[in-house]
């Protein structure tokens, strides 16, 4: 309630930082995405410790113990060659996290550089960048994406470039339109008037303007990232056997239907956790930080 | 005479972020059958919370009632069940808003809009009438309030009506319902001053036409002196006093309301400062500047219309002036402030700083030492991101200060605008808005500028404040022989603070000279009518202020109530 505030005593009570805080600490929901989140997290780094069976996650087969259904020994029962489900769906955490980072480290960095230019810059620059940006929205992103692993050999890195190169679009137009608004406040002229170089403007007094939309952004990305990616492990163009992967995953289970269905289920669940977190997380975040995507 | 709306012993608390605090402190005031009362405060001194207690638009949570009554012509307002309470809006109480810009629905019709509070009061109400019926009630309505084209006006949307025009129809708005009490906030603030006079007299006209009664909202003691009969001053919450507007204008007693008039800048009189300068020596020389935009559109991008912002303008600034650029919104002379930086390039014309030119010099380090400038809104000119520190470090990085001197600078800087220095750790949204334009005013002399632009560096702050700024602007002319030009609409601060004036319409410099022979002997007819539209706080100044006739007026603001487009 700022406009109650004593209009020349500075502001007393809580600050920003802790504001934010309490509004995220009122929200349960965005508390619950932060701890799934991080369980997802912790569940990748720690896979070898925490899977009950490591050697699951290669081409170890068991023949005698194949469709095992859920039970103490394996918690999500066991797959066509009598892998435990639990183990690989931990170590496919890993996959999808190495995709989500490896995705997102090159698409926001990317996109943000040039929504910036385009916003700072306008004219030339700006439809030159912004055009470019509109016709690659335009492509329809799985039949990219499977032209594209398609043309490559399907693995991994393709499935990410793949990934990326369709990424990058909606994290420049984010953060063009975010710098649009910004170039109508004053600051950015008397940086101006100041002398300050573009490069000072757009990275120094831009950029922090546009983080807290950036954040939430790419916390609710990362479960778009895992699902696009599962999608395309599930159609055969992602990770191949035997790497662990929940796409592939739910697409070798789903054979097994209805009556084994725990192969398929299990680690749809397992996908589904992992993006229930991303998004409240990055709900949450966009409460807190009070943006607007 | 019967009392209208009586608020007794209010007190309202907030609960936010798991804090609490009481905003109204054991608020009572009430407001007669016909009577205009008014209530004053700075901004956040709970005037606001009050209007929006009494309407019933006071969000709660997190706001929450903690003690206290509200009579509305007999009935307790606070325990009537919604659709009582709903039936009295517009009937009973109804409210003109500030801002005639933002309380339009820009897309659809004035007429949908005045409409839909006919058409929904109706229901409420079990009335109906047919929709030529109600046109009929709109343009009645809209010739109350003095818009005689009012089928024009119902088929127009918001944007295509001035700003005078809108805040008119948003008076015939909360007018439709034929309401007991009227409730003003800030009328006419958002708008020029020659328009928000006439605002302010059409409500006092239908005040006594109607028979309505007013609470007028308002921190500017010079409207409350117009339009007041009785008047309570509200400081943090609390009515610290209340009387009869004489007795308040002529004896305040309470030291808060003593302070708020001595902060308001006189017009005329004695206790008008006059500030005198003798320089022959001119720094900013402007030889018959023009600038014009360009419209353009169309697939090819073609010219499609010019404006002319700045016309043929020719001004001397010497050493040590304060210069004033006075005049309304759209007179160019925040413009012809962005030609002076070098922002923007004059189409004809030349600007010298100390006798080179802006054209040529502009853009370098030696540019940005002579001229720097404060903007006038200080949230929008401060990063939010970044620390006080950091943007005051900005400056002097750019004009190749010495990386390891920039903190001792830095502090020094906070030191020269009476702040202390831990506030270079600080981001602005910790400041108060006083605050923030001093690290402001600090950040245009970190580069030790002979030259600075003021664009209406105090109409963001509050009156008491402004008076703080003032002072320190003045104090840093002394001290480092500074040549200020000031731009601003507010003329009777200009009076007290510039010793030379010029006084731009439409582009154009209708009138310029020494402070006492604008404000004593104005010699154009739009500088005559704008002082004579300055609400001021006393009775001598109201006497001196230059007789316009209406006539004389209406041929100088002719676009001010025109239909546009």
């Amino acid at each position: 309630m700022s406009a109650l505030e004593d209009p020349d005593a500075p502001n007393r009570g809580l600050t920003a930082r802790q504001m934010a805080a309490y509004r995220f600490r009122r929200n349960p929901l965005a508390v619950i995405g932060a701890f799934i989140v991080a369980t997802v997290f912790l569940a990748a780094m720690f896979a070898p410790y925490l899977a009950p069976s490591p050697e699951s996650a290669g081409s170890f087969v068991d023949f005698r113990n194949r469709h095992a259904p859920p039970s103490w020994d394996n918690p999500m029962g066991t797959d066509n060659v009598g892998r435990d489900i639990l183990s690989r769906v931990l170590f496919g955490y890993r996959v999808s996290l190495g995709l989500v980072v490896g995705v997102l480290g090159v698409a926001v960095p990317f996109g943000v550089l040039l929504g910036l230019l385009a916003g700072y810059f306008g004219g030339w620059t700006e439809t030159l960048i912004m055009r470019f940006t509109d016709i690659m929205l335009a492509l329809p992103p799985l039949a990219m994406a499977l032209a594209i692993t398609a043309v490559l050999s399907p693995n991994l890195i393709n499935a990410m470039i793949a990934i990326t190169l369709l990424w990058w679009t909606w994290h420049t137009r984010l953060i063009y339109r975010i710098v649009k608004g910004q170039m109508n406040e004053d600051y950015v002229e008397a940086a101006r008037v100041a002398g300050a170089s573009h490069s000072h403007i757009l990275f120094k007094e831009l950029l922090p303007n546009c983080f807290s939309a950036v954040a939430v952004k790419i916390s609710l990305d990362a479960g778009f990232v895992i699902l696009f990616g599962a999608a395309l492990s599930f159609l055969g163009l992602g990770v191949q056997p035997p790497t662990p992967d929940l796409g592939t995953m739910v697409a070798t289970g789903s054979e097994y239907m209805p009556e084994m269905w725990w192969q398929a289920v299990m680690p749809g669940l397992a996908i589904l956790y992992a993006i229930l977190g991303f998004n409240l997380l990055g709900d949450g975040l966009r409460d807190m930080l009070d943006v607007e995507l | 005479m019967t009392t209208l709306l009586d608020i007794n012993d209010l007190c309202i608390g907030f609960s936010a972020y798991g804090q609490h605090r009481r905003v109204l402190h054991n608020v009572s005031m009430y407001v007669d059958q016909g009577e205009r009362v008014s209530l004053i405060g700075q901004s956040g001194s709970g005037k606001t919370v009050t209007m929006r207690t009494i309407i019933g638009t006071l969000p709660m949570p997190p706001g929450r009632i903690e003690q206290g009554s509200i009579q509305y012509d007999g009935q307790s307002l606070l325990d009537l069940n919604p659709q009582a309470r709903n039936r009295l809006k517009g009937t009973g109480i109804s409210i003109v808003l500030q801002d005639p810009m933002l309380s339009f629905n820009p897309v659809l019709t004035i007429g949908r809009q005045m409409d839909d509070v006919v058409r929904y009061s109706d229901i409420r109400l079990g009335q109906s009438r047919s929709k030529a019926e109600r046109q009929l009630h709109l343009i009645e309505t809209l010739r109350k309030v003095r818009l005689e084209e009012g089928k024009r006006v119902l088929d127009s949307y918001p944007i295509m009506l001035s700003g005078g025009m809108r805040q008119r129809v948003l008076i015939a708005m909360a007018l439709l319902n034929k309401p007991r009490l009227l409730i003003a906030d800030e009328p006419g603030t958002a708008l020029d001053v020659t328009t928000q006079d006439d605002i302010l007299a059409l409500l006092n006209t239908l005040v006594a036409e109607e028979g309505l009664s007013l609470l007028l909202i308002t921190h500017n003691l010079g409207v409350v002196r117009k339009m007041a009969d009785r008047v309570y001053v509200m400081e943090r919450g609390r009515i610290v006093e209340e009387g009869s507007r004489d007795a308040i204008f002529d004896a305040p007693q309470h030291p808060y309301t003593r302070k708020l008039m001595d902060a308001v800048p006189p017009l005329y009189g004695e206790k008008v400062r006059t500030v005198t300068h003798d320089s022959t020596k001119p720094v900013v020389e402007i030889k018959g500047v023009t600038k014009d935009f360009e419209t353009r559109s169309g697939l090819l991008n073609r010219t499609t219309g010019r404006f002319r912002a700045v016309s043929n303008v020719a001004l001397t600034v010497d050493q040590g002036d304060i210069f004033g650029v006075a005049g309304e919104s759209g007179s160019g002379k925040t413009t012809l402030a962005k030609l002076i930086l070098g922002l923007m390039q004059p189409t004809r014309g030349q600007i010298m700083l100390e006798g080179r030119d802006v054209a040529t010099f502009a853009g370098t380090r030696d540019f940005r030492k002579m001229i720097q400038i404060v903007y006038q809104n200080p949230g929008s000119s401060l990063n939010p991101r970044r620390a006080v520190g950091d943007q005051l470090a900005v400056p002097l990085t750019f004009t190749g200060e010495d990386k390891h001197t920039i903190p001792g600078r830095v502090s020094g800087l906070l030191d020269l605008v009476e702040l202390p220095k831990s506030y270079a750790s600080m981001y602005p949204h910790e400041l108060s808005g006083g605050q923030k334009q001093r690290v402001a005013i600090a950040r245009a002399l970190s580069v030790n500028p002979r030259i600075l632009v003021l664009d209406e560096p105090t109409s963001a702050l509050d009156v008491l404040v402004q008076a703080t700024v003032v002072d320190l602007l003045h104090r840093l002319r002394r001290e480092f022989d500074l040549t200020y030009i000031f731009i601003s609409h507010d003329l009777s601060l200009m009076r007290n603070f510039c010793n030379r004036v010029a006084v731009m319409l439409r582009g154009e410099v209708v009138e310029a000279g020494p402070v006492t022979q604008i404000f004593d002997e104005p010699q154009h007819a739009y500088t005559r009518a704008l002082l004579s539209a300055i609400p001021v706080i006393s009775d001598e100044e109201d006497a001196q202020k230059p007789k316009v006739s209406k006539e004389e007026r209406a041929e100088v603001l002719a676009t001010n109530t025109a239909l546009e487009g």
